[in-house]
């Protein structure tokens, strides 16, 4: 239970927390401006504005290369789940890997078919085919997310099984396995965040063209639709989804609730606390300033309901990281309330009419950019750590699923690899996109009638 | 409907290697054929667009084999560790470069990119693990296994992934998917390049054959068991069948300069070997090295019954849509690649 250098787990554990956190910093926002670039090709074709097209033609190489990352650090998720996690594999995989099966043919084959077309055929598709490929893509893209979040749903709250005589996971109900209530609201609440991390990126970029002068026809397009869908996802990503998350949670893994929260004793009129730092070894929170009540209204509806404190459950059933699990929750929480505050400024002087000449509020949304990731990994890492120490949630235990054959010698070896080949590759996408920023969307990219010398 | 399964798994995995085989050999040649900037743009041009649909079958058959198989998925997936770790670090670069070569149009930065793309590995290490699931892993009793790189180069025991006879499978590996990249170029390519790539196919096809003998009698040596299931399965002789016609598909297209007809063939050609010795293999999945009896049968390792149905039931479909897209997309990248008119600047 004990997690030290010598646990295979942990070395397994933060394997997987790896790369798959460094893998969701890209899905997120191709499945982000995905609907954006949808929306302004529909624009293009109903108005003929040119404008339109040339946001689209723009955003979708930045999208091409967020999809090539995302595309290349995606395949070792996959993999892991036999290479790392054996044990767990072979418990789950006539479950899971329904899902995981179903990705990549329903969803990859529709994005992979179509990306291609989409970034570098405007030319020879035509401009309705042209759109039609960006809903394809962006389709696909959405597709893909509900398969993994079904999966994590299941592991989070799992349903639709029964127990096989061999002792793994067998299915009985693939309709209940797919709707799982968890993953209906979770995949709500992870998709308005991409829609989050979307927006707050377009208008970031709009407000540096705004600010340096450049591109104005372009930076007013993406201030103006990325500002309305911020404030609208941002919102959305609160209330109801990320409440009903909160309620789940306070439903189904009460321990955890309790860890997020950093309630160590159970109580009426429950806090949420706004500032404070967890001392798990005295139990308690320190410098608590909290809101009373607010936590019980929040997970049970009334300001009288009992929320169970950590004392409550046995030390080996609830999260073995209780302060990361509440600063990775409040962190969220406190972003997410940034955001609200950032887009509801923004649409206010755009209601005024003053959107793209407010020099202080360009330069918040050009800096506010790398917050929406933060945020978004967070909330994956008070969701992954606060289900600990279950791999499956009351079904099996994270230190059973790693697979037993592979030493930490092989585990640290390869996660030395991904983390260098994953910051070579973040350079790299850093200065590739840079440079298109640089050159800008009325650069010299695919404007009609222009020819880049082929090279 | 284990049987199903298994053959959907096999079908998935064949269909990637013989779509990926190819970018994978035309990686190889890649500097033998191009020797000049524009002409490199060209071979990089003619598997670009499709790269990661093709990968996606891998990534598909990875998704079928957990929710098939699971037990396989876990025992060989963990069993070859680092192998299939190197496997990814090189498919990740491989699709980078690919992505990124073109965007600067500097000297130094593409002749990097194509370096990094020419990479003769993925072709050994698939190779090499598809002869050791012929020659069999060090299975314990509990089903599991762990492969170093190499041991003792023997291949009964307590083998490596490398051995003396997986070693010359990677080599026929490598060879044929060459050939099959060379015969694609041929297909997709002009002038120069076009003409190199024609040298190069026949006298790569020609060396595959004497090579594909010496597999075969290697083979029959070390795991008889697979050519005693040809001779009673009646489903390997309608596989052979396809390999032959492919064969002749191939000599017709490169005498008579049908270069879609060489490709289809040669594609026939893969598809045929693979698929034979998929299907000389059931209902085995994993034979043992170290005692025959711990070997790993389909039914060993498939998941139960409904879970098998249910995927049945939506796998088809989705199958039949895939190959919808791809018809759509194909219109648009048939025919001679045009570095110029093809696209917006990038490969």
């Amino acid at each position: 239970m004990e997690n030290t250098f010598t646990d295979p787990a942990l070395w397994h554990r933060i394997h997987f927390g790896f790369t798959i956190t460094y893998h969701y910093l890209f899905p997120q926002l191709t499945m982000g401006l995905a609907w954006f670039m949808v929306y302004w090709k529909w624009r293009a074709l109903r108005t003929g504005d040119e404008k339109y097209n040339r946001a689209a033609r723009f955003w979708a190489r930045i999208f091409g290369l967020n999809f090539a990352v995302g595309v290349v650090t995606g395949i070792p998720m996959e993999f892991q789940f036999g290479t790392n996690w054996a044990a767990f594999s072979k418990y789950s995989g006539a479950i899971i890997g329904q899902t995981l099966a179903m990705e990549g043919m329903f969803a990859f084959f529709l994005e992979s078919a179509f990306i291609g077309a989409f970034i570098w055929g405007e030319r020879r598709l035509g401009p309705r085919t042209h759109f039609l490929t960006a809903v394809a893509v962006a389709t696909g893209s959405w597709l893909s997310g509900f398969f993994i979040l079904v999966t994590n749903a299941f592991m989070q709250h799992p349903v639709g099984y029964a127990l096989a005589p061999n002792g793994t996971l067998e299915l009985v109900d693939v309709g209940a396995f797919l709707l799982n209530p968890w993953a209906l609201v979770q995949y709500a609440h992870n998709q308005c965040a991409a829609l989050v991390t979307g927006s707050f990126v377009i208008s970031a970029l709009g407000a540096f063209y705004a600010l340096r002068g450049r591109h104005s026809e372009q930076a007013s397009v993406y201030l103006k639709t990325g500002t309305l869908v911020g404030l609208v996802a941002s919102l959305l990503v609160a209330f109801p989804t990320g409440d009903s998350q909160a309620k789940m949670v306070g439903a189904y893994q009460p321990a955890t609730l309790a860890s997020m929260e950093g309630l160590f004793h159970g109580e009426r009129l429950a806090d949420v606390s706004m500032i404070g730092q967890p001392n798990v070894s005295q139990q308690r929170l320190e410098n608590p300033i909290g809101l009373p009540g607010a936590l019980s209204f929040l997970a049970y509806g009334t300001f009288q309901s009992y929320v169970r404190g950590l004392d409550e459950f046995p030390k080996d059933e609830g999260p073995d990281n209780i302060e990361l699990v509440y600063y990775a929750f409040h962190l969220m929480i406190t972003l997410g309330t940034i955001f609200i505050l950032v887009m509801a400024w923004a649409n206010w002087k755009r209601w005024r009419g003053r959107l793209e000449s407010s020099t202080a509020l360009l330069w918040v949304l050009m800096l506010a950019f790398p917050f929406p990731y933060i945020a978004t990994s967070l909330g994956w890492m008070t969701a992954e750590m606060g289900r600990q120490p279950w791999l499956i949630h009351g079904l099996f235990r994270t230190n059973n699923g790693y697979s037993q054959v592979v030493s930490s010698g092989d585990t640290i070896f390869t996660l030395i690899g991904f983390v260098g080949l994953y910051f070579v590759l973040g350079l790299l996408f850093l200065y590739l996109t840079g440079r298109e920023i640089y050159k800008g969307p009325d650069g010299a990219h695919g404007a009609p009638g222009h020819q880049e010398v082929p090279v | 409907m284990i049987a199903l399964w298994y053959g959907i798994l096999a079908f998935m995995l064949t269909t990637y290697i013989v779509l990926d085989g190819r970018n994978f050999g035309v990686g190889i040649l890649h500097w033998i054929v191009a020797r000049n900037q524009d002409e490199r743009r060209q071979v990089i041009a003619a598997i670009g667009p499709l790269w990661s649909w093709h990968e996606v079958w891998l990534v598909g058959t990875g998704g079928v084999m957990v929710m098939a198989f699971p037990r396989l998925m876990s025992a060989s997936f963990s069993g070859c560790y680092l192998a299939l770790m190197l496997i990814l670090w090189c498919l990740l670069l491989r699709g980078i470069s690919i992505e990124v070569g073109g965007h600067l149009s500097d000297r130094l930065w593409q002749e990097f990119w194509d370096a990094v793309f020419s990479n003769v590995l993925l072709a050994v290490l698939f190779a090499a693990a598809l002869g050791n699931v012929g020659r069999g892993v060090p299975l314990n009793t509990e089903g599991t296994f762990y492969l170093p790189f190499f041991t003792n180069f023997g291949i009964r025991g307590n083998v490596g992934l490398l051995d003396w006879y997986t070693v010359p499978v990677a080599l026929f590996g490598v060879l044929t998917l060459t050939a099959h990249g060379a015969t694609y170029l041929t297909m997709k390519t002009v002038g120069p390049v076009h003409d190199r790539s024609v040298k190069l196919a026949r006298g790569l096809w020609l060396a595959v054959i004497p090579a594909f003998v010496i597999i075969t009698v290697l083979t029959w040596f070390v795991r008889p068991e697979l050519l005693a299931g040809i001779a009673v399965r009646p489903v390997t002789w309608a596989t052979m069948l396809i390999g032959i016609a492919g064969t002749y598909a191939v000599v017709n297209g490169f005498r008579y300069q049908r270069e879609y007809q060489a490709l289809l063939g040669s594609t026939f050609v893969l598809f045929g070997i693979l698929m034979t010795g998929a299907a000389a293999l059931f209902p085995v999945v994993l034979f043992s090295t170290t005692d025959p009896n711990l070997r790993l049968t389909a039914a060993d390792c498939a998941a139960p019954d409904y879970s098998l149905g249910i995927a049945a039931a939506w796998w088809f479909p989705a199958l039949i849509l895939a190959v919808c897209y791809l018809v759509i997309i194909q219109r648009h990248y048939s025919g001679k690649v045009n570095v110029s008119k093809d696209n917006q600047g990038l490969y």
